[in-house]
């Protein structure tokens, strides 16, 4: 998932452990009275902007908070996680299904029944089947989505491959429907961690009615229709009668507002009272591009949260305050990417430059200090790779400030330092695009890194641009972007994998806008370039792949033996790929209005947990 | 005749001077002299005029200030002036005017900004002049279709929505590396002189074509006809020089809306890059952070604000400097 919280601890101070250990299982002070107390009211979330990067289509939306909604109150795929902090929240759980699946002897076909009685918000209203699961997955087949996901499930799911077909008419061998309440998945090897898999709000039951008419990525973002307990709201007046009489959900306005209210259809029997608690009556969303405004009106009880990072000045206003300002752990990573077929980034003696070079303690700094987070000195979040990993750190600087000499020792083995004294020469190492983003904290470092680049005779041209456009831009392999620092990353599910497939593996880069999230191309060959038509213009050969080590990984069983792979992987990305500086392993702080009766967090999400989270009424 | 002809400051007959000491003989005294002792009396232009000095002092100087305090104008002092929570600490008595978020000293980033400022505004009057003292005398003096095309072109100009247009052009080409028609079009310091020319030059050319229709009907332009010099000479020979100054004036009251202009578009995030300084990026940066850190935007606003008032005052004091119809 691409977040815009992180989480990561490592090199901070023991006080952010304490903090950390505090804040992870502790609940906010309840009502006098029992939960029936906690129901009622609205939850009004203002952001910065949505950030969605398609729109909220769930069979390609990416973006953390999504999913969280998604998978918290709007959608319920065949497994789903408590939405809660801590390990308790990282435990799969059936939610569609009724049951954890029967698994047959070979290992490789799992077999669902779904439960009955859980149906389809308005304008549907009827009974979900399991051919409503299947069709889930044609939509990611399909390539006319453009589709980030299909690297979870190509290789994976037997039969499922991307086809330019229309979702309706594509057949995937592995998935069979016997019956409308079960559903069969064959998988094409041994997945270990394929229950996480069938987590993700992509594999959620789609209505075809509805959905067919909306066949490219992120047009059925405005007209998605419930299977959870909640909806758009004015969902009841959606036209379905044909595809022309479909207006967009009056609850949805992109980058504007979005209102959920409760799905009439939904009915707590079917559900789990650990996974959702289903507390306000409505959740209120909308823009307010002033990031100052909205943390003011929360202080002012005006609104009750926002997914944006506080500004620092409100951190160290509520810095001892645990209550307004609960603070989780979580995996997340911030870095700055290098796309290794455009130069000079495709020399590795300039990308280990440029890792020696950058101040992480000022960038940590400059987006709040010790209450965000930590330095990141590799790929994998400590709190994913264990403590084995913990001090690990390949381009170690004093003070994590960076090292203009180190750097230039690198830089000169580079062929673009054409005179050897350090400094980038060629006409390569200027007026190199770097997209950032228009907001704090990237404003404040965008000093920083020129500078630091500069200093090795790299000059960049920033280009600050909103968070969406940012990531819409760089995750185009058209674009062709050198360099990028608008970026994070946290887990898709509780499993190393999902730091390492969908970022580093050749098979995870798709053509489309917005959908490849391995933006350091590693892996990349001319002949995938043609075959799958990126339009990627650089230098393409000898790109180093990491394929056949994460595919080992992948297919080890879950336990220390896999995470100790990974670690693997990591190291080898670290060393002998570089296509990242990673920065900052994040915290994720929230600033929390006085209404908000008690404050839960989604573990897996890395967000706030829209499923059990209540507000005063 | 010929002496006013020649005479590029006041083409009306010169008033006589009333502070001649009595009794004294009566010297002539040049246009030069006439309009110095005008202006000099405008206390309030002089204050104006001792600032603009020190303004250009200081933006000349400004890396010798930068050597003198001991810091370059990008270098950060995050950890000496930034607490645990990246937020700055304010003026003390190495960093006269604080830091900023990250620990650059506010103090020689003004001075910087003031360079940015005036270079820019300069720049871009002076194109802006040119282009519109050129076009507007064409017009004035040409008269026909000539005319009709400079006007539709200035009316269609000045009813832009400038800021809106900035920001699409901007927008739109700021999301590759060549920006927009090959290069041309991308964000930094060429398209803001770019855009504040494009839209300052209207004006110009608006008051120009006046001045020159109401010239163009005088007797030594008529002379000057008939005695067979062409158009091209006539309006540059003859009209020009009789334009320099409203020319000078507006001029001096264009460049102050050209700073508040250029300090616009860096406030939208549009301007100079970050690396160089601007006032106005400096307010915009430091509006978050009003009420923890009061130095971010008061000490660049208020030496926006005097640069601006200055030249104001400046421009005021040449006015009535220069028309001899009003009384100093």
């Amino acid at each position: 998932m691409r977040l815009r919280r992180s989480r990561g601890i490592l090199a901070v101070a023991a006080a952010v452990a304490l903090l950390a250990a505090a804040c992870g299982g502790e609940e906010q002070p309840r009502q006098e009275g029992q939960d029936g107390d906690l129901s009622g009211g609205a939850l009004r979330i203002q952001m910065e902007s949505f950030v969605f990067e398609c729109n909220f289509d769930p069979t390609c939306e990416f973006v953390s908070y999504a999913l969280m909604m998604q998978t918290n109150s709007f959608l319920r795929p065949l497994m789903n996680y408590r939405h809660v902090a801590d390990d308790p929240g990282l435990e799969i759980l059936p939610d569609l299904a009724a049951d954890m699946p029967e698994i047959s002897e070979d290992g490789l076909t799992y077999t669902f029944t779904l439960k009955d009685g859980v149906m389809f918000g308005p304008p549907v209203n009827r009974e979900i089947t399991s051919q409503d699961v299947a069709y889930a997955f044609q939509r990611m087949a399909s390539q006319q989505q453009g589709n980030p996901y299909t690297y979870y499930y190509e290789g994976v799911v037997e039969g499922f491959e991307l086809q330019k077909s229309p979702a309706e008419d594509i057949e995937i061998s592995g998935i069979e429907t016997p019956d409308d309440k079960t559903i069969s998945i064959t998988l094409a090897n041994a997945v270990p961690d394929i229950l996480f898999r069938l987590a993700m709000p992509a594999t959620a039951p789609i209505p075809q009615e509805v959905a067919s008419c909306f066949p490219q990525s992120g047009e059925y973002g405005r007209f998605v229709i419930s299977s959870g307990a909640y909806m758009f709201e004015g969902s009841e007046d959606l036209d379905i009668s044909s595809c022309e009489s479909m207006e967009p959900i009056a609850g949805y306005e992109p980058d504007r507002t979005l209102n959920l209210v409760r799905n009439p259809n939904y009915d707590p029997a079917t559900d789990n009272p650990e996974m959702r608690s289903n507390n306000p009556d409505r959740f209120e969303l909308s823009v307010n591009t002033n990031v100052d405004d909205i943390f003011n009106k929360i202080v002012a009880g005006e609104a009750d949260s926002s997914p944006d990072d506080p500004p620092a000045k409100f951190l160290r206003q509520f810095a001892d305050d645990r209550e307004r300002l609960p603070i989780n752990p979580v995996d997340v990573l911030w870095y700055i990417g290098m796309n290794l077929t455009q130069a000079p980034f495709d020399d590795i003696h300039v990308r280990k430059a440029v890792n020696l070079a950058i101040d992480k303690d000022g960038l940590l700094r400059a987006a709040g200090g010790s209450l965000v987070g930590g330095v990141a000195t590799h790929i994998l979040p400590p709190t994913m790779g264990g403590p084995e990993a913990e001090d690990y750190d390949p381009y170690a600087t004093s003070g994590f400030a960076g090292d203009a000499d180190l750097a230039k020792e690198e830089m000169a083995q580079s062929a673009y330092d054409t005179d050897g004294d350090g400094i980038c020469d060629a006409p390569e190492c200027s007026g190199i695009l770097h997209i950032s983003r228009n907001e704090a904290p990237w404003t404040e470092f965008n000093p920083i890194i020129e500078d630091n680049l500069e200093a090795i005779g790299i000059e960049l041209e920033t280009r600050e641009i909103e968070g969406g456009v940012a990531y819409e831009l760089v995750s185009t392999t058209s674009e062709n972007v050198p360099i990028a620092s608008h970026a994070g990353w946290g887990k898709d599910w509780p499993d190393a994998s999902t730091f390492f497939e969908a970022l580093f593996t050749s098979g995870a880069i798709q053509a489309g806008a917005g959908v490849n999230n391995n933006v350091g191309l590693v892996g990349i060959t001319s002949e995938i370039n043609e075959e799958r038509e990126l339009g990627i213009e650089g230098n393409l050969g000898d790109i180093p792949s990491v394929d056949v080590h994460i595919e080992e990984c992948i297919a080890m069983e879950l336990g220390q033996a896999r995470i100790d792979c990974f670690n693997e992987v990591d190291r080898t990305l670290m060393e002998e790929v570089v296509p990242y500086v990673p920065y900052r392993w994040d915290l994720e702080s929230h600033l929390i209005s006085e209404n908000i009766a008690k404050w839960e967090f989604d573990q897996n999400a890395g967000e706030m947990s829209f499923a059990h989270i209540a507000v005063a009424s | 005749m010929t002496q006013i002809a020649a005479d590029p400051i006041a083409p009306e007959p010169h008033a006589p001077d009333f502070d001649a000491v009595p009794g004294a003989q009566v010297k002539g005294r040049s246009p030069w002299q006439l309009f110095w002792s005008r202006f000099r009396k405008d206390r309030v232009a002089l204050v104006g005029l001792a600032f603009l000095a020190l303004l250009v002092l200081i933006a000349l100087t400004a890396p010798l200030i930068a050597d003198l305090v001991g810091h370059d104008p990008n270098d950060r002092f995050q950890r000496e002036m930034t607490d645990e929570f990246g937020l700055p600490k304010g003026p003390n008595g190495e960093f006269w005017f604080g830091a900023d978020q990250v620990g650059r000293d506010v103090f020689v980033r003004v001075a910087y900004g003031a360079r940015t400022s005036l270079m820019v505004a300069l720049f871009a009057t002076g194109v802006a002049l040119g282009i519109g003292t050129v076009l507007g005398m064409v017009a004035g003096y040409r008269g026909g279709w000539v005319d009709t095309a400079v006007s539709r072109t200035v009316d269609i100009i000045l009813s832009m929505p400038v800021l809106l247009f900035a920001i699409g052009i901007v927008a739109a080409c700021s999301t590759t590396a060549e920006g927009c028609l090959g290069g041309l079009v991308k964000p930094g310091l060429p398209l803001v002189v770019f855009v504040i020319s494009v839209f300052s030059w209207p004006y110009v050319a608006r008051i120009v074509r006046g001045q020159t229709l109401s010239i163009r009907e005088k007797e030594f332009i008529e002379a000057s006809r008939s005695m067979g010099a062409g158009g091209g000479r006539i309006m540059f020979r003859e009209v020009l020089p009789n334009l320099m100054a409203p020319i000078i004036v507006y001029g001096t009251l264009l460049i102050p809306t050209n700073v508040l202009f250029e300090a616009s578009l860096s406030f939208l995030g549009l301007g100079v890059p970050q690396q160089i300084p601007s006032w106005g990026r400096m307010i915009a940066d430091g509006g978050a952070l009003f009420d923890v850190a009061w130095w971010l935007m008061l000490f660049p606003g208020l030496f926006l604000l005097a640069t601006t008032l200055a030249f104001n005052l400046v421009g005021d004091g040449l006015r009535d400097a220069l028309d001899p119809r009003t009384q100093a």
